[in-house]
């Protein structure tokens, strides 16, 4: 069902990644989930994924360098990060960067609600 | 009896060669060039007056090294007083770049070089006395002036207005003396101060001996730091000079080459010394950034990074737990429920709730009453060893420690990491109180008896103090006037310090700050 827009979850946490995953899918939305920025970049969903939200602190790539990597690679999926340690020079920075939002968990589900609907409206840039 | 000890900060007047008490190596070392020179002197005095004949180069050459090693060491110098702000150091730094904008003139009024005429023999005589004159009394200027107060700031403005002033005056004073030199044909009769340069060679060579004889007296008297020392041996080659060129009084003897040789040598020497000084404290402070980070990295995890980790690794099941709500709500309110999804989330919300409680459990157990641990333990050693500790950080922040511990107070008994973390975190708190201070920065560490069977401890600071509204409030947990960290650092200390039996407080200081206490039960051997 391609007109169905995916939505890539990528979070260390298997709680958190659960419990979005279950978030985002309640809104009718396909969701791919990894526990890793790398397992991410080696999935087909690299490709076909209309918003990415990911984890800041991960083992390995963190979600900063997955979105700079990303940019790297010319890949315009709208991005949204979360974290437990917010600081606000990484925020600045994502947003800089692009980010389409930068939530602090414990995160107001709603928040999310939004910015994925935005994504989605907004559609990947190329 | 209480043994008083303090340590002293180390700061900028420690690390520049203007202040830098030198050291006994740095003290032979001098003395072994000065006598050098000396002895070169002697072994030359036999032929100061064998002719060696005009050469050509030697004069452009000459200048050509003096103005480069003086334009140089005058840089180095004025970088030194935009440092420490000692009017000495322009004095001297002046005096070098007087002596290298002077080289110019100087080599290029020489008689022979350029075949002139018997004005230009005047004025390349002048010339010469003038460059020494200047130069030597800018030593005598810095002899006089070097012990006076640096401490006062100056604002950056006037640092750097200073600086140009010092550059633009040595320029007019010589601008003058070029202006007089050029106008000289009228000078023999018609200025006053002209009769001045007219005196005999002799007159001249003896004023300009006893300035520099004068200089280095000073300078003698009042030698204190490395730069003191070199500029010595700068005057020494000077003297030299001086001596030689009275010795021969004509040109091209052996004598006339080997002083103006000498002086060359002692100034490059001390551009040699600035130089390497300057590489080998920069490398000295390189090393200790090095090891001081390093130090840092193994210290003992301070309460505020473990405030962060904590609060990381709770907002993760807080997080799971809000957004499983929302799911769960999301699901149930669906035209057809979806019963499973909603279990699903509900059991990861049981789950992060459980994960939660297991956090808070270990957080519980690392500040808990546990006797395992427990050993014997003197607060002075723990005291002396936090401080061993935190050493370099106290340092860099320029903080100086008093301490007043009673060696006689009875060991108590503790963990003690526990009670390590207790004293690192009172004092890092003493040290952020005091960052922004303008009084001196004192950090005071007392021990006590404290009656009846009770020892006690405190750690003081000079910072601002504690706001009387918040000084109850400082212990509780998440409590925080920082912008960075948790507030769990005061509630840990204070959990820690009742875990062992004891008692955790503040107080305002005497006069500035404030005093945190903490009084743990004596263990009174059986």
């Amino acid at each position: 069902m391609p007109d169905v827009p995916i939505i890539s979850i990528i979070d260390d946490d298997d709680s958190m990644r659960c419990a979005m995953k279950s978030l985002v899918t309640s809104l009718g939305l396909r969701v791919h989930t990894f526990r890793s920025a790398e397992e991410f970049l080696q999935s087909p969903s690299v490709d076909d994924t209309s918003c990415l939200i990911t984890d800041v602190q991960m083992p390995g790539l963190s979600g900063v360098e997955l979105q700079n990597l990303l940019l790297a690679r010319a890949r315009h999926m709208p991005i949204i990060l979360v974290t437990a340690f917010p600081e606000e020079r990484m925020r600045n920075r994502a947003i800089e960067a692009g980010a389409l939002g930068f939530l602090s968990k414990p995160f107001e589900s709603q928040m999310l609600i939004k910015l994925i609907e935005k994504a989605i409206a907004t559609g990947p840039k190329n | 009896m209480p043994a008083r000890g303090a340590t002293g900060a180390l700061n900028e007047q420690q690390v520049l060669l203007a202040t830098l008490p030198p050291s006994l190596t740095q003290k032979r070392f001098v003395l072994a060039v000065v006598l050098v020179l000396f002895a070169a002197f002697c072994a030359t005095l036999p032929f100061v007056t064998v002719p060696v004949g005009y050469i050509r180069e030697f004069i452009p050459a000459y200048a050509t090294a003096m103005f480069v090693i003086s334009s140089i060491t005058s840089a180095l110098l004025f970088v030194q007083f935009s440092v420490v702000h000692l009017r000495a150091l322009l004095a001297i730094s002046g005096g070098y770049l007087f002596s290298a904008v002077m080289t110019v003139p100087w080599a290029l009024t020489f008689p022979d070089l350029f075949g002139e005429t018997d004005m230009t023999s005047t004025t390349w005589g002048l010339l010469s006395r003038l460059w020494h004159l200047g130069f030597t009394l800018s030593f005598i200027g810095y002899a006089l002036l070097k012990d006076d107060d640096a401490t006062e700031q100056w604002p950056r403005r006037s640092v750097s207005f200073l600086v140009l002033l010092g550059a633009a005056g040595a320029l007019v004073v010589l601008d003058n003396i070029a202006w007089l030199a050029t106008t000289s044909p009228l000078m023999p009769s018609a200025l006053p101060v002209s009769m001045l340069f007219e005196r005999s060679q002799s007159y001249w060579n003896g004023a300009l001996l006893l300035f520099t004889l004068v200089a280095l007296v000073l300078l003698w008297s009042r030698r204190r730091s490395v730069l003191d020392l070199w500029l010595i041996v700068a005057m020494c080659g000077l003297l030299i000079e001086l001596c030689l060129i009275a010795l021969v009084g004509r040109r091209y003897v052996v004598g006339w080459y080997a002083g103006r040789a000498y002086f060359l040598v002692s100034s490059t020497l001390v551009l040699a010394i600035l130089l390497s000084e300057t590489a080998l404290l920069y490398a000295r402070l390189a090393r200790s950034v090095v090891a001081q980070s390093r130090e840092r990295e193994a210290r003992l995890m301070t309460m505020d990074i473990l405030s962060a980790s904590i609060a990381h690794e709770m907002n993760q099941p807080l997080a799971s737990i809000v957004t499983s709500t929302d799911a769960a709500s999301r699901w149930l309110g669906r035209p057809t429920p979806d019963v499973e999804e909603v279990k699903a989330a509900l059991g990861q919300i049981r789950n992060s709730a459980y994960r939660a409680r297991d956090l808070i459990g270990s957080i519980r157990a690392m500040v808990k009453r546990d006797g395992r641990n427990r050993a014997r333990l003197d607060l002075n050693d723990l005291v002396r060893e936090v401080l061993a500790l935190l050493g370099r950080d106290l340092q860099r922040n320029r903080i100086s420690v008093e301490l007043e511990l009673d060696e006689s107070v009875a060991p108590v008994k503790g963990d003690r990491i526990q009670l390590q973390q207790v004293l690192v975190n009172l004092i890092a708190n003493a040290m952020e109180a005091m960052m922004e201070n303008k009084r001196p920065r004192i950090l005071r560490i007392k021990s006590a008896t404290h009656d009846p069977h009770g020892v006690m401890v405190s750690v003081a600071d000079t910072g601002p103090g504690i706001d009387p509204a918040v000084a109850n409030r400082i212990f509780n947990p998440l409590f925080t006037t920082k912008s960075s960290g948790m507030g769990l650092g005061l509630a840990i200390c204070r959990s820690i310090i009742e875990g062992h039996d004891g008692r955790l407080w503040v107080s305002p200081a005497a006069e500035d700050g404030s005093v945190f206490q903490f009084v743990l039960p004596a263990d009174i051997a059986p």
